[in-house]
């Protein structure tokens, strides 16, 4: 277990959203298995798993953070929630809608919502919770290039993050910097 | 290329040229567009005031109403008519232009022009109620100009346009005059729209739709003056033959493409071109000067002069890319502001030549009515001196053309069918509809959209319905699409048109002394022309006493993507005909506005809307439609 690899998580940068929710439709509509003209003319209700939120002037896509201890894994009553394959894996058949992941997620991420086409019977809505998958079911697995709110932002502000990438990325770009410092003094 | 771009195979040999020469087109710039904006595409963005810019939720979740209130009906609907506007401003300035020329042709102040048909000019001031006795070309030029600048200013809006009563049906005119959509000065119908939409103004859907109808209705009278008005200036066109695609590009000359809409520009370009031929000549170019025709001031001189057609809007870049296009001259409308870059990898002059339309990195020539003549000389010495810095390294010439039949006006065709019956010129047609011979009729307009595989549809759905043996008539980059395609032939006519179809056009191809059937598809001229089929549905409604949305007539815009075609689209709903829409328009986030539009609207005009992005299911839906009408008509 010590060299399990980090979860991967989708990231938007800040600076680069223009808040314009394109992520938010195209997530919904990859979830729902339609396109847009499909959807609006039958009358789905789209279910996003992403939100644009605004605070002050920052404008920015929140999704599942894929968290390592994670609290929504920690309370699910019914075992739906827990760590599989880089993620933080919700399994909708086993989800009965107690809301407890969505109360207790700090990010806000989870929401208990019914599905596109879905319809109750009187008993039930068949809400069910709803995060961030990272597309695995659309795509078959995790392929940041191919993860619908990724394909869909107009400014690229939004990727799928690699953790252990990103550090070394970081690691990398300091010590170049360092390394220029360096031979500015040697000259 | 992994994916098909265009059905044109001159287009499918040029992109690796493209590519090659590190040109960026539009299928390039298209895929870097995608995804494109959902909201955007349902047309529930509202940017008119600085509250917003709102948007509205199509799943219904988020927010219902943008900051002033207006709901996704008010926003689609308020986005599609300035569209509207947007389409009637362009072609209206174009008539405008064309009117104020013939007003200074009448005070003999515009060095250049003439009025090359005046048995045209004087029906035109018939069909005005303008009286001619007693006064010579001009003053006749002059009082029509006088009269159609009047539809422009007019200041009493309840006067009805007079191009508008004067060219339609009666009983079409009275129609829309109770619905209150009848235009009575264009500029006033564009301003009103402005007026409508502005925050806190308008929010009736329906209301802001009528104002829609009445605006696109302007648009009808500005490019019916516009059409009649030209062919009175440069002459109506007659049955031509010549040829379209890239390869009408030659190494040996001097090529000069017009791009753009305009004739008075295109027009002066060919009259200076041949003048100055032997310059030409004499700078090494043995074939002289080669005038090559864009987008729809190309169809403007492919009708009257048989200049051959390069190439439709989507592909106007390959045009230069075959590196042997010396100037391109641009005036109005679908000029691809890219032309600017792409000119800068190769030799060619990009010239713009209108005060309204300048390109950064082109050359300017301003051309005006009074320093027409001087203007065009200087463009022509221009690209003259550009063909002297060509590279023969870099020219990708092209080899694929097709024969193309262009010049079928009204009167081209009224004269045609003359010669089957010279007492009654519409009877044969007429005859022919009845009998069933021929289905319908199937007006093909608008442009290209890289949203769909470029010329596809249109060549496509035309197979189909010649093979049900549909009469087909097209204008702008649809008439451009089947000029490249080869189906603007009598050989087209032989290989695709049902039997019936066939035979009819055959007879009225020998009797006009074609010595073969006429075109499968009949070249009516540019998007300004639509007007012209327009005139022939008028006819063949008057003659038999019924209204234009009786006719077993439909028009078709596979490839619609300028908001000229939102406003001819919406004309010819609003004068009765099922219209049809390849490319999914900006309204589904409006379903009241899409109900209206595709349904509620028959019970107002008799026509409506209708969206098939498939060319099978287009075809089958359009027969349909015509079959509809037919049987309402009991033949």
């Amino acid at each position: 277990m010590s060299d399990q690899k980090e979860n991967y998580f989708i990231y938007a940068d800040p600076q680069k959203c223009l808040g314009c929710k394109s992520c938010e439709l195209a997530c919904g509509l990859v979830h729902a298995e339609t396109d847009l003209f499909t959807a609006v003319l039958e009358g789905y209700k789209i279910r996003p798993r992403n939100r644009v939120v605004q605070a002050e002037n920052v404008k920015v896509p929140l999704q599942c953070r894929q968290c390592e201890d994670a609290p929504c894994a920690q309370v699910c009553p019914s075992g739906a929630i827990g760590q599989r394959d880089g993620m933080v894996f919700l399994n909708r058949d086993l989800c009965i809608g107690c809301k407890s992941c969505a109360m207790v997620c700090p990010y806000g991420a989870i929401r208990v919502r019914s599905e596109a086409q879905g319809k109750g019977d009187g008993r039930i809505k068949r809400a069910k919770a709803l995060k961030c998958d990272l597309c695995v079911e659309a795509n078959g697995g995790i392929d940041g290039e191919a993860c619908a709110c990724v394909k869909a932002c107009p400014t690229k502000a939004i990727a799928l993050v690699d953790y252990e990438d990103l550090i070394q990325r970081s690691m990398e770009a300091r010590a170049k910097e360092i390394a220029a410092v360096a031979s500015g003094r040697e000259k | 290329m992994n994916k098909e771009f265009s059905a044109d195979q001159a287009v499918k040999q040029m992109l690796p040229f493209a590519k090659k020469a590190g040109v960026e087109t539009v299928w390039d710039r298209f895929e870097k567009q995608q995804p494109q904006c959902g909201f955007g595409t349902l047309g529930i963005c509202c940017r008119i005031c600085w509250q917003g810019p709102c948007r509205i939720d199509p799943f219904g979740e988020g927010p219902s109403k943008g900051v002033c209130g207006a709901d996704a009906d008010t926003i689609v609907a308020r986005n599609l008519i300035r569209g509207i506007a947007g389409g009637t401003a362009a072609h209206s300035d174009h008539g405008k232009h064309i009117a104020l020329t013939l007003l200074e042709i009448s005070e003999k102040k515009a060095e250049g022009y003439q009025i090359k048909d005046e048995a045209k000019l004087r029906s035109v001031a018939d069909k005005l109620g303008l009286p001619q006795e007693g006064r010579d070309l001009y003053e006749v030029a002059g009082a029509v100009a006088e009269a159609t600048l009047e539809d422009f200013f007019r200041k009493d809006e309840s006067i009805h346009c007079s191009w508008f009563d004067k060219t339609l049906p009666k009983e079409r005119v009275e129609k829309l005059e109770k619905l209150g959509v009848v235009p009575g000065n264009i500029n006033g119908s564009i301003a009103e729209i402005m007026a409508r939409t502005h925050i806190g103004t308008d929010a009736d859907p329906v209301n802001l739709l009528l104002g829609g109808i009445k605006c696109a209705l302007a648009d009808y009278v500005g490019m019916a003056l516009a059409t009649d008005l030209s062919d009175a200036i440069f002459g109506t066109p007659t049955p031509v033959k010549t040829r379209a695609n890239l390869g009408v590009i030659k190494e040996a000359a001097v090529n000069i493409a017009v791009h753009g809409h305009n004739p008075l520009l295109s027009e002066l370009v060919c009259d200076l071109a041949a003048e100055l031929n032997e310059e030409a000549i004499k700078a090494g170019a043995k074939d002289g000067i080669n005038v090559v025709g864009v987008c729809c001031t190309g169809n403007e001189v492919m009708m009257r002069r048989g200049i051959p057609l390069a190439t439709n809007f989507l592909s106007q870049e390959l045009a230069v890319v075959t590196g042997a296009l010396d100037a391109m001259v641009v005036d109005v409308q679908c000029i691809m502001p890219s032309l600017a870059a792409v000119k800068d990898c190769f030799h060619t002059e990009l010239i713009t030549t209108m005060p309204t339309c300048k390109i950064s990195g082109a050359t300017h020539v301003e051309f005006s009515t009074e320093t027409a003549k001087e203007s065009a000389g200087k463009i022509v010495k221009l690209a003259i001196e550009a063909y002297k810095r060509r590279n023969p390294a870099k020219v990708n010439l092209s080899d694929i053309t097709q024969t193309a039949y262009a010049g079928f006006s009204t009167e081209a065709i009224v004269a045609a069918l003359s010669a089957v019956d010279p007492n009654d010129p519409l009877k044969p047609l007429l005859d022919n509809i009845v009998n069933g011979n021929i289905r319908g009729v199937v007006l093909f307009a608008g442009c290209n959209n890289p949203n769909v595989v470029q010329d596809h549809a249109f060549t496509a759905i035309a197979r189909e319905l010649a093979a049900k043996n549909v009469l087909m008539l097209a204008t702008g980059c649809g008439a451009g699409a089947f000029a490249k395609a080869g189906l603007m032939t009598p050989e087209a006519t032989e290989a695709y048109a049902g039997d019936t179809l066939k035979a009819v056009l055959t007879a009225i191809g020998e009797a006009a002394g074609l010595s073969g059937p006429l075109p499968l598809i009949l070249h009516m001229g540019s998007c300004v022309d639509n007007t012209r089929a327009v005139a022939v549905a008028t006819a063949l409604a008057n003659k038999i006493g019924v209204d234009l949305d009786k006719l077993p007539v439909a028009a078709s815009a596979p490839e619609c993507m300028s908001e000229k075609a939102m406003a001819i689209g919406t004309w010819a709903v609003s004068l009765g005909l099922p219209t049809h829409l390849g490319v999914v328009p900006q309204i589904l986030g409006s379903e009241l506005v899409t109900k209206v539009l595709t349904e509620g609207v028959k019970d107002l005009t008799g026509g409506y809307f209708f969206v098939e992005t498939e060319p099978k299911a287009a075809a089958a839906k359009l027969l349909g439609a015509i079959e509809t009408r037919r049987a309402g008509l009991g033949i």
